[in-house]
C-alpha cells in the first residue's frame, strides 16, 4: 500500500475510499425481485406479515380508518421491493431501527401539546413497559397513530429480510411485530396461530430451500405445524390473554368475570354462567345499580376504556345537573377487586381510601382488592332529572365527549344506522332521549334472554341487531350504545351489579349472578343517564332460578345470615329506576309496538322468555354446519394425518397392499417382470429381501425356495427380462401363478378362496 | 454378412478369420447342441485331467468365446496335459512351444528358409500355426519373442519378411507361467497380459484324487486313448451360436457397471476390452447352462477368471481377486 500510494495508482485509491458507502448501494446483480418472490417461504413470511397487519387494520379500524394503514404497508412494501437489491441483512436490521426509532418519535410529536409536556423519557420507558405487559392498544389515546407509526419497521424490516432469502431474520422481526400484541393481548387466537405457523413455514421453507430437500421433507414439516397446531390448540401453558386456546375445556365464563371484572376491557364471549356467590352487601338508603366502570371505545367484539386512571385525591365532580346524595356502605363479603357504588361517586372514606383511583370515565377503582369482611363507604351525587329535561337536553355535548363517545369501527355496517334510524322514525322521536328510549324498548321486545349463545362473527352489535334472536346483558348493552352512537348520541356501556336481593329496610345482598352491562346515555347539563335494554323480567327470572337450584344443590356461599329467609319481601322491584317519578326507561306510553320494525323477525314478547333453564341448550335444533375455524381445524388434522402416516410408511405400505394384489396388464414381458416382482415382495416379507447384488437364482437358493410356482415365475421372468422374450401365455402363466401366490399368503382372503 | 459383422466383434479382433474376402459362413448350431458340445468336450477331457471340472469348463468356454488362456501355477500340475486333451476332444491341431531365454521371434512364428531346388524363399511355418497352441512358461522368454505370440494371439495372423499369414481356424493359445522362480523371468507386461481372456489357477489336486490320477497313469497314460468327440467345424458352427445368444441390456449394464466399479477402486481397473471378453465368456456361459439369453449369473460365473488378471489394486496386500469380489458383493444386479 505504502508504496503504491503515489503515481498513477492514487487515482484509483482515491476511487476506491469512498468505495464503501458505493458498494453498500450497488445493487446485486444476482438478485432479481421475480425470483425472490417465488420462494416458498415467501408463502410464511405472507402469513405472519398478515397476522400482525390484522391486528393493525383492526386497530386502525376502531379508531379511525383503514385508508392511511393500507397506502403506508403499499409505500412500506414498495420501497422495500425498490431497495431489496441494494442492502444486505445488516443494512436491512439497521434500517428497521432506524425506522422504528423515526415512527416513535413521529407518534410522541403528533401527540398533543398540552399531553406532551406531561411526558418524559419515564413516561414513555411506563407505557411501554405497560404494553408489554398486557396493555391493549386500543387504552391507547392516539391508537391510530401509534400503530401508523409502528407499523413500518418490522414489516420494512422483515419485508427486506424476506427478498434477501434471510428467512430466519425476516420471521425473527415479523415474529417480535406479533409478539407485541400477544403480549398486549390485541392479537386473538387464530391470529396468533397464523402468525406463528407463518413464521414456522417461513424458516422451514427458507431453509429447506432446494426444492428436493423440500420433497424430502415435506412430511417432517407439515406433521410439525400440525402439532403446533393442535397443541395450541388444547393445551394452554400461558394463561390469560386474548389468545386462549380456541378447543380448550367447557368452562364457560362466568356472567360475572366477564362483565365486571373491572379491567380495562371487556371482551364480548359466548356462552356464560351465572355464579350465585354472594359477592358484597350494601347499606344504602336507596337501592340502584351498583355499578362499576364503564367503557368508551367500541371494537366491534369487545369495550375498552382508554386512558388512565389517576389516584383519588379527596373528592370528585358532581354530575353538572341536579342530584341527590346517597351513602352507601358496603361489605366485601369474597374477595373483590372492583368498587361496586351508585352513579356518581363523589367521596369514599374507610381503609381502602388511599388504594382508590378514578378511572378515566369517572368510576373508581381499587388498586388492591378488598378483603372479606373489608368494607367502605361511598357518597354519591345521583343525578335527579326529569323527562322533560332529557327531552330538552338538546345536543350540545362538549367536546371531550363528543370525541370519546362517538367513535364507531369503520367497518361498522350501514345498516345499523338505518335500522336505528328507522325505529326512532317509527317512534317519531325527534330527541336523542325518544331516540334512546325507543332502541331500548325495541331491543327489549324484540329479542330473548340467554345466556346461552354463540358468540357472532365479526360486529357483535350488528350480528345481535340482524341475526341474532337471543342474548343476555352485555349483547343487549352493546348494541343499544352502539346503535345510539350511530345516532351521533354519546353512549357508553356500563358494567356493575343490579341491586340484589333486598334483605332488609336499607339492606341488600348482591351476588355473582347480579353481575349486569347497560347503557349510559349522556345529556347536556344531566350527565350520564342509565338506560338497560335487557329484558328485567327474563334476566330475574333467570337469576333466581339459579339462585334456588344453588341453595338446592347445597353449594357454598350463596346466603349469607341474612338472605334468602324471606325476611324482607318482596323481591326487588323488577326495573330499577334511576329517579324516583321519572319513570323514563320503562314507560311505554310514548312509544308505539315496536316490534312491527324487525320485519320478519320472531317476535318475543317479555313473558315469553321465561322459558330458559340455566345450563340448557337453547339452539339444539337446527344442525349448525361447521364454522371456518371447524373446517380449518379439520383440514389440518387431515393434513397432519397424512404426514404422520408418510413419517411412519402407513402410505408404502397401503401401496404395497394395493400393488400386490392389483395388477394391470400391459405387454407380456412387462406382465411377467411385474408378476415377479410382486413373488419377490412376498418372498422378501417372508424370508429377506433380495441382496441387491444377488441374482435370481442365487437369491431362490439362498432361501431355499422350493416352491414350483416360484421356481416357475422365475424363470419366466429371467427369460422375459434377460432374454426379452414373453409371450401372453408366458404372462398368463406368470400372473397366476402370483396371484396364487399372494392369494395363499395372505392370511384371511387366502382361505376364503 | 459383411467382414465386419459386429457379431464377430466380440472377442479380440474385428479381422476376417479365413483372411479371404468372402469367408466361409457356418450354419449355427442349436442352443441344446451348442451346450452339449461343450458337455461333451469337458466330458471327454475330465477323461484324462482329473477333479478339475471347473478349470477345464473355463478353457472350453475361453476358446469357445474366440480367447486365450493363461495358466499360472507350480510345475507337474497337468497344465501340458490339460492343454492337450482339450485339442484332442476337438480334433484340432496341437503345438507346444516351450518358452527359453534364448527362444528368438521366428522360433515362434515361422522362418523363410532359402529352397536350393525350386530357387526360392520358403516359409517354414512356426508352432504357432496350429489349432491349439501350448506357450509354456511364457515368462521365460525375452520380451521380443513373447511380443511375438502375443500379437499373433491379437491379430490371428503372422507377419514374416512382409508377407502375412493368417493363422488357423479355431485358434486358441493356452499360456503358462510358473510363478515359483521369479529369477531369470520376463513379467508380461499389463497391456500383454490384458490379452488372455482369462487367467486361471489350477492348484494341486485333493489327495484322493491325486491317488485316482497315479492309478490312472500307472498303465498307458489315458490320453493316448483320448478321441475326438467333436471337430473343428461344429466347434465353428458353435461359436456362431455363440454370437447369437442373446446380451440383454440389463446384462450390459451390469458389465460396464462392474467394470467400472474396479476402476473406481483400483490403480487400474478393468479395460473395455476386459468389458468385452466378460460379455462373450458369459455368452458361452449361457450355452453351458442351456439358454439363449445371458443372466446376471453367467457375467457373475466368469467375473472372476475374466477381470483378476487385469486389475492392479491399490495396495500389495489386495489383488485382483479382491477388487472382483468386492464389485461383484457392491454392485446391484437388475
Amino acid at each position: 500500500m505504502s508504496t503504491r500510494g503515489a503515481g498513477p495508482d492514487a487515482g484509483s485509491d482515491a476511487g476506491r475510499e469512498p468505495g464503501r458507502l458505493a458498494r453498500l448501494l450497488a445493487p446485486d446483480q444476482a438478485w432479481s425481485l421475480r425470483e425472490a418472490l417465488a420462494r416458498p417461504a415467501m408463502l410464511g413470511f405472507a402469513l405472519l406479515t398478515a397476522s400482525y397487519l390484522r391486528v393493525l387494520v383492526h386497530v386502525t379500524d376502531v379508531v379511525g380508518g383503514t385508508g392511511a394503514l393500507v397506502a403506508e404497508v403499499v409505500v412500506v412494501l414498495l420501497v422495500g421491493a425498490a431497495l431489496a437489491s441494494r442492502v444486505d441483512a445488516r443494512t436491512a436490521l439497521l434500517g428497521t431501527g432506524a425506522v422504528l426509532v423515526g415512527g416513535l418519535l413521529g407518534y410522541y410529536s403528533a401527540i398533543p401539546a398540552s399531553q406532551r409536556a406531561l411526558i418524559d423519557l419515564g413516561v414513555v420507558l411506563r407505557d411501554l413497559f405497560a404494553l408489554l405487559s398486557g396493555l391493549s392498544v386500543f387504552r391507547l389515546i392516539q391508537a391510530e397513530i401509534w400503530a401508523l407509526a409502528v407499523l413500518p419497521a418490522p414489516l420494512f424490516g422483515s419485508w427486506l429480510l424476506a427478498l434477501r432469502g434471510e428467512f430466519p431474520l425476516s420471521a425473527a422481526v415479523g415474529g417480535s411485530a406479533l409478539g407485541l400484541f400477544v403480549l398486549t393481548g390485541d392479537a386473538g387466537f387464530l391470529t396468533t396461530l397464523t402468525g406463528v405457523v407463518g413464521a414456522a413455514l417461513a424458516v422451514a421453507l427458507g431453509e429447506l430451500a432446494p426444492r428436493r430437500a423440500l420433497a424430502a421433507r415435506w412430511d417432517t414439516v407439515v406433521l410439525v405445524l400440525t402439532l403446533m397446531v393442535v397443541l395450541s390448540t388444547t393445551v394452554s401453558l400461558v394463561p390469560g390473554g386474548d389468545a386462549r386456546p380456541m378447543l380448550a375445556g367447557t368452562g364457560q365464563p362466568t356472567l360475572e368475570g366477564n362483565v365486571v371484572a373491572n379491567g380495562d376491557s371487556v371482551g364480548i364471549v359466548g356462552a356464560i354462567r351465572l355464579s350465585p356467590e354472594v359477592r358484597f352487601t350494601v347499606q344504602s338508603e336507596r337501592e340502584g345499580y351498583w355499578r362499576v366502570g364503564a367503557y368508551d371505545r367500541y371494537t366491534g367484539g369487545s369495550w375498552v376504556r382508554t386512558g388512565e386512571a389517576r389516584a383519588y385525591d379527596g373528592s370528585l365532580d358532581p354530575p353538572p345537573g341536579g342530584s341527590i346524595t346517597v351513602e352507601q356502605t358496603i361489605t366485601a363479603e369474597t374477595t373483590l377487586n372492583s368498587m361496586p357504588a351508585l352513579w356518581k361517586p363523589v367521596g369514599v372514606s374507610g381503609n381502602v381510601e388511599r388504594a382508590t383511583q378514578v378511572t378515566a370515565e369517572n368510576g373508581l377503582r381499587a388498586v388492591a382488592s378488598i378483603s372479606p369482611g373489608e368494607s367502605y363507604s361511598v357518597t354519591s351525587r345521583r343525578p335527579v332529572y326529569t323527562r322533560r329535561d332529557l327531552r330538552e337536553a338538546g345536543t350540545d355535548y362538549p367536546a371531550p365527549i363528543r370525541e370519546r363517545y362517538l367513535g364507531l369501527p369503520d367497518s361498522t355496517p350501514d345498516r345499523v344506522g338505518e335500522r336505528t334510524a328507522a325505529i326512532a322514525d317509527r317512534a317519531n322521536a325527534t330527541t336523542p332521549y325518544g331516540t334512546a328510549v325507543a332502541v331500548e324498548q325495541y331491543l327489549e321486545s324484540t329479542k330473548s334472554y340467554s345466556l346461552n349463545v354463540e358468540r357472532p362473527r365479526g360486529n357483535v352489535a350488528d350480528a345481535f341487531l340482524f341475526e341474532m334472536d337471543a342474548g343476555y346483558c352485555t349483547y343487549y348493552a352493546t348494541t343499544m350504545a352502539v346503535m345510539l352512537r350511530t345516532q351521533g348520541i354519546p353512549a357508553r356501556m356500563a358494567t356493575g351489579y343490579t341491586p340484589g336481593e333486598r334483605v332488609g329496610e336499607d339492606e341488600w345482598v348482591v351476588r355473582g349472578l347480579n353481575a349486569h352491562a347497560w347503557v349510559e346515555v349522556y345529556f347536556p347539563e344531566t350527565g350520564w343517564v342509565t338506560f338497560d335494554p335487557t329484558p328485567s323480567a327474563a334476566r330475574e327470572e333467570t337469576s333466581e332460578s339459579r339462585v334456588s337450584q344453588a341453595r338446592e344443590a347445597g353449594e357454598s356461599g350463596v346466603d349469607t345470615g341474612r338472605s334468602g329467609s324471606g325476611e324482607w319481601t318482596p323481591t326487588p322491584a323488577p326495573t330499577p329506576e334511576p329517579t324516583e317519578g321519572q319513570d323514563s326507561t320503562n314507560g311505554s306510553t310514548e312509544t308505539p309496538d315496536l316490534a312491527d320494525i324487525a320485519e320478519g323477525r320472531r317476535t318475543a314478547a317479555p313473558g315469553d322468555v321465561g322459558t330458559f333453564s340455566p345450563g340448557g341448550s337453547e339452539n339444539d335444533g337446527d344442525p349448525s354446519l361447521p364454522t371456518p375455524e371447524e373446517v380449518g381445524y379439520g383440514l389440518v388434522i387431515l393434513l397432519g394425518g397424512v404426514a404422520a402416516g408418510r413419517r411412519i410408511g402407513l402410505d408404502t405400505r397401503l401401496y404395497r397392499f394395493v400393488w400386490l394384489r392389483y395388477q394391470p396388464r400391459t405387454d407380456p414381458v412387462a406382465d411377467v417382470e411385474r408378476a415377479y416382482d410382486r413373488v419377490e415382495t412376498l418372498l422378501a416379507a417372508k424370508n429377506r429381501p433380495r441382496r441387491p447384488n444377488e441374482t435370481v437364482g442365487a437369491y431362490l437358493d439362498a432361501i431355499r425356495a422350493t416352491d414350483s410356482r416360484v421356481r416357475t415365475v422365475a424363470a419366466l421372468y429371467e427369460r422375459a427380462h434377460h432374454g426379452g422374450d414373453a409371450d401372453e401365455a408366458a404372462a398368463d402363466e406368470a400372473v397366476d401363478a402370483a396371484d396364487a401366490l399372494v392369494a395363499a399368503s395372505t392370511p384371511l382372503l387366502g382361505r376364503l378362496r | 454378412m459383411s467382414p465386419d459383422d459386429p457379431r464377430s466383434d466380440g472377442g479380440d479382433a474385428a479381422v476376417d478369420p479365413g483372411g479371404d474376402a468372402s469367408p466361409p459362413t457356418f450354419e449355427p448350431l442349436s442352443v441344446d447342441a451348442a451346450g452339449d458340445l461343450i458337455e461333451d468336450v469337458v466330458d471327454n477331457v475330465e477323461r484324462v485331467i482329473v477333479g478339475k471340472r471347473e478349470a477345464v469348463e473355463h478353457i472350453v468356454v475361453a476358446v469357445l468365446a474366440g480367447g486365450h488362456v493363461l495358466l499360472e501355477d507350480v510345475p507337474g500340475t497337468g497344465k501340458t496335459m490339460l492343454a492337450r486333451s482339450v485339442a484332442t476332444s476337438v480334433d484340432a491341431s496341437f503345438r507346444r512351444v516351450q518358452f527359453t531365454p534364448d527362444l528368438l521371434p521366428a522360433d515362434v512364428t515361422g522362418v523363410n528358409v532359402y529352397n536350393q531346388k525350386t530357387q526360392e524363399f520358403e516359409f517354414q511355418p512356426g508352432p504357432v500355426f496350429a489349432n491349439v497352441v501350448l506357450a509354456d512358461e511364457i515368462n521365460r522368454a525375452p520380451p521380443k519373442t513373447q511380443s511375438a505370440l502375443l500379437e499373433a494371439m491379437e491379430e490371428r495372423q503372422v507377419t514374416v519378411d512382409g508377407d502375412t499369414r493368417p493363422l488357423p481356424e479355431p485358434f486358441a493359445v493356452i499360456a503358462t507361467q510358473n510363478d515359483v522362480e521369479t529369477g531369470r523371468t520376463y513379467e508380461l507386461p499389463m497391456a500383454e497380459i490384458d490379452r488372455f481372456a482369462k487367467k486361471l489357477r489350477l492348484g494341486y489336486p485333493e489327495s484322493d484324487q491325486e491317488a485316482e490320477i497315479i492309478g490312472r497313469t500307472a498303465g498307458h497314460h489315458p490320453i493316448e486313448e483320448l478321441a475326438p468327440v467333436t471337430d473343428g467345424h461344429a466347434l465353428r458352427r458353435a461359436r456362431e451360436t455363440v454370437a447369437e445368444v442373446r446380451l440383454g441390456e440389463p446384462v450390459r449394464n451390469y458389465i460396464s457397471r462392474l467394470a467400472e466399479y474396479t476402476r473406481n477402486h483400483a490403480q487400474l481397473g478393468v479395460s473395455p476390452r476386459g468389458s468385452i471378453a466378460l460379455a462373450r465368456t458369459a455368452q458361452v456361459r449361457a450355452l453351458l447352462a442351456g439358454r439363449e439369453y445371458v443372466t446376471p449369473d453367467d457375467v457373475q460365473a466368469e467375473a472372476p477368471t475374466v477381470l483378476s488378471h487385469r486389475i492392479r489394486p491399490r495396495t500389495g496386500s489386495e489383488t485382483g481377486d479382491d477388487v472382483v469380489s468386492a464389485a461383484l458383493s457392491s454392485v446391484a444386479v437388475e
